[in-house]
């Protein structure tokens, strides 16, 4: 009997019913798609720290025989264990180990080591990925984050969803208040009432709640092929895994436990306070909307007269029923706007910084990995490339100088000099100060060229040095002030190497300059204090046995005859690679396609990150929904009151649009002066001009956000109340409920 | 003066097998200053003719004037344009709006139709229904006698050509029921406020002028008293 009540309640009730439908598929599919992404993008985490830093839970280091190997590899938990090559000596061996039980790791690497009568000392865990299945060692301090947020962003979604759905089934189930407490008059008990309502939640949302599920699914699909073609953007090596798309029963459960604990809790809440309610109580009920003390008429009575005062007054009457949208839509938008604008910055600070200051510079370049400048080969043949404009090439090395008190020149005495530096920097000795001296070793010919162009004596015998230095008072790095480094009058330099004490090496300064070369390089942006010495290979060569500090890498930087096409540049990039030869291991780049790539990660960050925004703004529409499709019920009373005393059509559609341009632009108003603090703290700390990030200003993207969710929240209204308005008034009057 | 004229009204709802007739025909006539009583039992279709004469509701068929507009060919914004100018209309339950207070609740009728509220009127009218203290208070903070009075002030305070009261007193104790008939009487006597009355207790009935008795959505007797 009461399955048929149900049902006949819910044929009546069809348009509070579909909130409550509506508001179960939105979750079950928000549900859905978050934990699918959430497990899918977990485990590619898991497979890209396997993949960069190798496929191992616990490592031991220490002397490993065949016969330990034995031993390690019988130990009940492990899977696998082997030796790791590329780490091993013939001394010590580095032995990789991966568990059956992960969990238990932190007890099983001890007890392995004493097995094979090593220490503690001789193990270590791959913290980042035993983090990755929540396995934290108290020795490791760093924040890994990820996995825990993971978690809650979902239980974030899952109480947002409770509220919304609770809030559907409250709309629902309120308005049964008066039938269900003629019920209880008749000797039902509070637990048949509950059962009641929870029989008729469930036969309600077993569909939406399936079909929300599957949709979830189909979704993470498309939205895992959506991320995986931005971050196959970003792979800078192709053999990175690719993102596919998979499935684990257990997070098939979780998702289906996820959907129906939200769903039971929701229906529970209102369940449990309905049956505990007074039979008495309950008859009187009449679900009018009503405000706990009088409001003085506010800025909408001002502006829209007696329509804007009772849309005001019905938005406060359901501030509760409507906290989850106010709340969900002003973080979606702030999390929004701050993003678009913070990219924005980022953007025209990397465009600024990088790829209009080096725009002339460079087109192709070509890093080529253990390859000695001196020793280098390819440098002639890579000289005569078809379409190069120019080629340098170059590496670099560390080092460090001593600088003398009367070395200083005046201005940057003035400026205390190097007195009150930073120690990580500039280290004071009983002779002056040792401070960082980069070396930037050029093929000779480049470097003739460079004196050439500073004026200096072309030779192949001395350093050139940079001679300048920041005004480190003066905080805008975008424009910062230069002084002289050194008073130039020193015809030596003398280098040390950076770390070892002992050695050192004097060599000749051809000339003293505030010019660099034109290199993709930067020069004392976090190091003020440091020395950059320009050197050509030749004589390099000579010197480096006693400076040391070379990196491994050399640069190939060629500037293209035809700097616009793509396709030539693209062709002139592999004509590099091959002129360098497959004997050594390279990368490269070149200036179009990086700068695309960079637009294309900014974009698929812009997509990822959005998409969560829209995520978070869907938890507030659908809220909106539930209860303006609620309203049919709820509000049949207020409207017919309105129409009685002689309110139009027109004048209740005023009234809802009124209420609809509030939900949707308060979040706006919040979040405008926000965003805009929020914009002006960045533009000051990136020292950026206020009217170029106007002139780059993201209103497109920010516009399009605030229009869909005004889009939304009228069609709820528009919804909601096309369904109030078709009711005829008289029947409206002659409700039971009308009093 | 003839304030209503009803001829020949029917309303029909529902349709074949659930066809049910509310009004089987009816032919009424107020003049102004009439204090009219319309009995009946459930069901007779008093409450309908209420509503068609309120333009709450639609005939199926026939004519309805009241002070000279034709109330059946009206559409649903000239309805609601009829309600606050020509209308008053009192509920057993009051319906007055709970987010607004007493005072917003009077005038909403002459605010919805732009016109300036008379505060000489507010303050006889709520003098002579004894709430000129609650003006500024919500409903839910009135006594259900005192909402009442709130809703026959609303009715009362943009004179409206009839006044049409819908078991106004089906809610109250006995006390107030008096209180809310004498002020509809004073009200249909100093104003000369014509009144139509929808009741199905007798006593209230025999303190208006005439007394139309409904059955079966058809009048059965008209009587004038006094």
């Amino acid at each position: 009997m009461r399955r048929e009540y149900s049902w006949n309640d819910m044929r009546r009730s069809r348009a509070s019913s579909l909130s409550v439908v509506t508001a179960v598929f939105v979750s079950a599919l928000l549900l859905s798609l978050l934990c699918s992404l959430a497990y899918n993008l977990w485990i590619d985490q898991i497979r890209q720290i396997q993949w960069e830093e190798g496929d191992w839970e616990g490592r031991i280091t220490g002397k490993i025989t065949d016969e330990t190997l034995e031993i390690v590899r019988n130990y009940v938990n492990v899977r696998t264990a082997d030796i790791n090559e590329e780490l091993s000596g013939e001394e010590s061996q580095t032995l990789d180990i991966t568990f059956y039980q992960p969990a238990s790791v932190l007890e099983d690497m001890p007890e392995i080591a004493r097995l094979i009568g090593l220490g503690e000392e001789a193990v270590t865990y791959h913290y980042r990925l035993l983090a990755m299945y929540i396995i934290r060692d108290p020795a490791d301090t760093a924040p890994r984050l990820l996995f825990p947020f993971f978690l809650l962003v979902t239980g974030i979604a899952c109480v947002s969803l409770i509220i919304v759905i609770h809030n559907a089934f409250a709309v629902t189930m309120n308005s049964r208040i008066r039938q269900l407490g003629i019920f209880s008059s008749v000797g039902a008990t509070p637990r048949q009432i509950r059962a009641c309502l929870m029989q008729e939640a469930a036969m309600l949302c077993a569909l939406p709640a399936a079909a929300g599920y599957v949709a979830g699914l189909l979704l993470s699909m498309g939205a895992l092929t959506v991320i995986d073609f931005y971050a196959g953007n970003l792979r800078a090596d192709s053999t990175r895994p690719e993102l596919v798309w998979q499935y684990h029963p257990a997070v098939f459960a979780a998702a289906a436990a996820a959907i129906v604990i939200t769903i039971v809790i929701s229906a529970w809440l209102p369940a449990r306070k309905l049956g505990r309610m007074e039979p008495l109580e309950a008859i009187k009920y009449n679900g009018d909307l009503l405000l706990k003390k009088r409001k003085h008429p506010g800025l909408l009575s001002k502006l829209f007269g007696i329509e804007g005062e009772l849309a005001a007054n019905a938005l406060r009457a359901q501030r509760r029923a409507l906290r989850t949208s106010s709340l969900a839509l002003t973080l979606s938008f702030l999390a929004f706007s701050l993003m678009q604008c913070l990219f924005t910055l980022s953007g025209i600070s990397t465009q600024m910084t990088y790829f209009e200051r080096y725009e002339d510079i460079w087109d192709v370049m070509v890093t080529v990995e253990h390859a000695p400048l001196e020793q280098f080969d390819g440098t002639q043949a890579l000289r005569n490339l078809d379409g190069a404009a120019s080629c340098v090439i170059y590496q670099k090395a560390s080092a460090r100088r001593l600088v003398t008190e009367e070395e200083i020149s005046r201005e940057c005495a003035q400026m205390e000099g190097l007195s009150e530096a930073p120690e990580e920097y500039v280290q004071e000795t009983g002779e002056g100060w040792l401070v960082h001296a980069p070396v930037v070793i050029l093929d000779d010919e480049s470097f003739l060229e460079y004196c050439r162009q500073i004026g200096a004596p072309a030779v192949l015998d001395g350093a050139v040095i940079l001679n300048q230095i920041r005004d480190v008072y003066k905080k805008n790095f975008r424009e910062p002030d230069y002084m002289p480094y050194l008073n130039g009058e020193a015809e030596t330099t003398i280098l040390r190497p950076d770390g070892t004490e002992g050695t050192s090496c004097e060599i000749p300064v051809t000339a003293y300059t505030s010019e660099v070369p034109a290199l993709r390089e930067d020069y004392g942006t976090i190091d003020y204090y440091e020395l950059v010495h320009f050197l050509p290979s030749s004589l390099w060569e000579s010197v480096q046995e006693a400076v040391g500090g070379a990196q491994e890498e050399l640069y190939v930087q060629i500037l293209a005859d035809d700097r616009t096409s793509a396709k030539a540049l693209e062709a002139l990039e592999e004509e590099a690679r091959r002129a360098v030869g497959d004997s050594y291991e390279t990368e490269s780049e070149n200036r179009i396609q990086e700068k695309e790539m960079d637009d294309r990660m900014r974009e698929g960050m812009m997509v990822i990150m959005g998409s969560f925004c829209v995520l978070f703004a869907l938890i507030g529409v659908g809220n909106v929904f539930s209860n303006a499709l609620g309203f049919v019920r709820q509000r049949r009373r207020e409207m017919a009151r309105y129409l009685s005393v002689g309110m139009t059509p027109a004048g209740i559609k005023k009234m809802f649009c009124l209420e609809a341009a509030v939900i949707g632009g308060r979040p706006l108003a919040v979040t405008a002066p926000l965003t805009a603090a929020a914009v002006w703290l960045m533009l000051r700390a990136s020292y950026l001009e206020p009217q170029v990030f106007l002139r780059n200003a993201p209103v497109v993207p920010i516009l399009l956000f605030i229009l869909g969710i005004f889009a939304s929240v009228a069609l709820a209204y528009y919804l909601g109340g096309r369904q109030l308005l078709r009711c005829e008034l008289a029947q409206m009057l002659e409700d039971d409920t009308m009093r | 003066m003839e304030v209503v004229k009803c001829e020949n009204v029917r309303k029909v709802y529902g349709r074949g097998e659930n066809e049910v007739v509310a009004l089987a025909g009816i032919d009424l006539s107020v003049e102004k200053g009439e204090f009219v009583a319309v009995m009946g039992a459930s069901g007779s279709g008093k409450s309908t003719l209420l509503h068609i004469l309120g333009s709450v509701d639609r005939p199926t068929s026939g004519t309805v004037t009241v002070d000279g507009c034709d109330v059946a060919s009206m559409n649903p914004t000239q309805a609601a344009i009829f309600r606050r100018r020509k209308v008053g209309l009192v509920y057993q339950f009051y319906n007055l709006i709970p987010t607004l207070t007493v005072r917003k609740n009077i005038w909403m009728p002459l605010i919805l139709d732009k016109r300036q509220p008379n505060e000489e009127l507010l303050e006889k009218v709520t003098e002579m229904l004894g709430i000129h203290d609650r003006l500024d208070f919500l409903p839910d903070q009135l006594s259900g006698g005192q909402q009442q009075r709130a809703a026959i002030a609303r009715a009362l305070i943009y004179r409206p050509a009839i006044l049409l009261a819908d078991e106004p007193t089906g809610n109250l104790d006995k006390k107030n029921s008096r209180e809310i008939i004498d002020l509809l009487k004073i009200s249909n006597r100093d104003l000369r406020q014509t009144v139509i009355l929808i009741t199905h207790d007798e006593k209230i009935a025999l303190e208006a002028d005439r007394i139309v008795t409904l059955e079966d959505g058809r009048i059965i007797s008209d009587i004038r008293r006094g």
